[in-house]
């Protein structure tokens, strides 16, 4: 006996393989299941089983990437049979993520990002290198709840302040949770730089976000 | 003139300048998305550890096997050549051919393997050590990153480095966070003033202990810095270094390009580092450690040091992100002796700890990274200190001098009973490595007289009773 599309949906998440994800994402539509069912109930899961494996140290950061790309994949195709309200209702919040500007450290970033990914929220990653400003702009433009910046050097680390003085100049500082994080950063200096929020870590910045965001 | 070829190569009638390794940056190299590159990573580790058999073995942090060493190494090889170097400014990668590499790699063979460094009664010759080397390791030891205060709290910190005799060189920077009571940030009008203060701070330090012709290694983090750094009367000389990081995994960017353009026509020397992450783009401690392989490639074909320089080995955890734990000392530990037997780099640690200064879990961490990198053919280069500093002026002299000298008490000991003692070394810290665990340490002026710039007696007896321990397991101090 085959495998149910369900299975192969799963596997296409778990085995990182976008190709498998799509093509069951195709047979799950011709198969006239409502698609929102595979979101809620094989790649919501999946991906988190993919997080927990991270979470354990049994799976590596690319293969949390690329598990993640299977799962967009996926999503792709069965969004086109999804009300956008229904598709926004899985999300849990939107939020901005980037290395400041003069930093071009990405690992300790990325993974927040897809820890963050896989928990549910809506991650837009500008990369590295970001102008304080286009923090802002994209926070403005995507509706995000939260702006999070990260540095590896205390030297650039000094450039996330601006993105407070930019939201407080537009008077706009109280739309938006701020947390700073990085390898030389402390609680202190992230409160002293106006920020809301710290962690030392991906894990505990996922949970630190689950508490501002309050999911 | 039997067995060569009447064919003639373009290629071979050149060597490889870096000029044409600018332009491939600049304008040749394949485009490419970072992402796409960092996964071309993973996958190419992930196929080329089955391929070379390489294991991590946790039970064996200093392997002897000379064969999985090799072969290490030929799976490094195999993916520089794959990957190459990424150019973040340019989002286009450097590439070179598996001929250009082992061209590069002959012509290393017939430079001298020892270059000096400092000046005067300072001057030292740095050489090309061997696995298992009896000749001792010099000691290049600093590393309080931009910790101390700008000014006196500086030169005192530095001095008490300086005044150790064991020390042969002293690594520095970033300047501190501060010039003037301004906090700057990179390739600014303070970055240029914080990194020429600095330097003449440096001086100044090694000046007021007898030393004036002391070796420096600059760590600034932009090319501005390094030039404004750079000035024969009172700032880094032709024997002295600057550092060129490598980001991690294998990229580089145009602070770092145009501090080797710089370099190369100021005439001092170059000091590539790298620190491959376990858990990161590499995946586990194998990966990573094919990665540092290619990243000592990278040092050699974009940052030149090939002569001209040494190299600093690292790996790290990505969290907490530490070189003392057991699979980052294999990474180490493996990556060096690969270097050592297949290539003429002058090769180094220094270390990342998870405990802070005048602590004993620190100075066992301390005593790891200088035992294994000494085994495996390395010098101390960058010296150890906390991997995040909680307190300003976070570091004293008895750092370095407690690495390098564990280093040279190491030296000529075999892989195999620097294995059974750092299996030992690590159960006196392993269990607390997470930043919860591990003790955050003292400041510069908990630990030393201020003014005196002496060790105060109970860091020093913590130091003895650590060495003691050693002394006992057959380490033999002179």
């Amino acid at each position: 006996m085959g495998k149910s599309v369900a299975e192969e949906l799963r596997e296409g998440v778990l085995e990182f393989d976008e190709e498998k994800a799509t093509k069951a994402a195709q047979k799950w539509l011709e198969s006239k299941i409502d698609p929102f069912r595979a979101i809620i109930e094989v790649l919501t899961p999946a991906i988190q089983e993919m997080g927990d494996r991270f979470e354990k140290g049994e799976a590596f950061l690319p293969e949390l990437i690329m598990a993640t790309d299977a799962m967009n994949a996926a999503v792709k195709v069965l969004e086109k049979e999804i009300s956008k309200e229904k598709l926004e209702s899985t999300k849990k919040g939107r939020i901005i993520i980037g290395t400041i500007k003069g930093d071009i450290h990405n690992i300790g970033k990325n993974i927040v990002t897809i820890m963050l990914m896989t928990a549910g929220y809506d991650v837009i990653d500008l990369g590295v290198d970001v102008e304080p400003s286009k923090f802002v702009e994209e926070a403005e433009r995507s509706g995000a709840q939260l702006i999070m910046a990260s540095a590896l050097m205390t030297f650039t680390a000094l450039n996330m302040k601006k993105i407070v003085e930019y939201l407080e100049m537009d008077g706009s500082r109280k739309k938006y949770k701020i947390v700073f994080g990085g390898g030389p950063l402390t609680e202190a200096w992230a409160k002293e730089m106006g920020a809301d929020g710290y962690a030392p870590d991906a894990l505990k910045t996922v949970k630190l976000v689950k508490r501002m965001m309050g999911s | 003139m039997a067995g060569l070829s009447n064919r003639v190569k373009k290629e071979d009638l050149f060597m490889l300048q870096f000029w044409e390794v600018a332009n491939r940056a600049i304008n040749t190299g394949p485009l490419m998305r970072m992402k796409d590159f960092d996964l071309k990573i993973f996958k190419m580790t992930s196929r080329l550890i089955k391929e070379y058999g390489i294991t991590f073995d946790p039970k064996t942090p200093i392997p002897s096997e000379n064969d999985l060493i090799d072969r290490l190494f030929e799976a490094g090889l195999k993916l520089y050549v794959e990957v190459g170097t990424y150019c973040i400014d340019t989002e286009r990668v450097i590439r070179f051919s598996e001929e250009e590499i082992r061209e590069a790699l002959r012509e290393l063979q017939a430079m001298p393997d020892e270059i000096d460094i400092g000046e005067g009664v300072e001057r030292r010759r740095l050489f090309k050590r061997k696995i298992e080397d009896p000749r001792k390791p010099l000691v290049i030891g600093g590393v309080v990153e931009d910790s101390p205060k700008e000014g006196r709290d500086f030169v005192q910190l530095y001095k008490s480095i300086a005044q150790e005799r064991i020390i042969d060189g002293i690594y520095y920077g970033p300047p501190p966070a501060s010039i003037e009571g301004k906090s700057w940030t990179i390739a600014s009008p303070l970055d240029c003033h914080a990194a020429r203060s600095a330097v003449s701070w440096m001086r100044e330090a090694i000046r007021s202990v007898g030393r004036p012709g002391l070796h420096l290694l600059d760590a600034c983090p932009s090319a501005l810095g390094t030039i404004s750094a750079c000035f024969p009367e009172n700032g880094l000389r032709k024997t002295d270094a600057v550092t060129l990081a490598t980001v991690s995994e294998i990229k580089t960017n145009f602070e770092l390009l145009n501090k080797v353009a710089y370099t190369l026509h100021y005439g001092c020397m170059r000091s590539p580092f790298w620190t491959s992450i376990v858990g990161g783009f590499g995946g586990g401690p194998e990966g990573a450690a094919l990665v540092s392989i290619a990243d000592a490639l990278n040092a050699l074909m974009v940052y030149y040091v090939g002569g001209a320089g040494y190299v600093m080995v690292s790996s790290i955890l990505q969290n907490p992100p530490i070189n003392t734990a057991r699979q980052t000392i294999w990474v180490r530990n493996v990556s060096l002796q690969a270097l050592a037997r297949n290539t003429n780099l002058i090769c180094g640690g220094g270390g990342l700890t998870s405990g802070g200064p005048g602590t004993e879990h620190q100075l066992w961490e301390i005593a790891a990274l200088g035992i294994h990198t000494s085994v495996a053919g390395g010098h101390i280069i960058h010296g150890a200190r906390k991997a995040k500093l909680v307190k300003p002026n976070q570091g004293t002299g008895m750092e370095p001098r407690w690495e390098g000298e564990t280093a040279r008490a190491s030296a000529g000991l075999s892989r195999a009973d620097v294995n059974e003692l750092i299996n030992f070394i690590l159960t006196k810290y392993e269990s607390k490595i997470a930043p919860e665990l591990a003790p955050e340490g003292f400041s510069f002026e908990e630990l030393y007289d201020y003014e005196e710039v002496h060790v105060k007696p109970h860091y020093f007896e913590l130091y003895l009773k650590v060495k003691n321990e050693l002394a006992q397991k057959g380490l033999r101090f002179n």
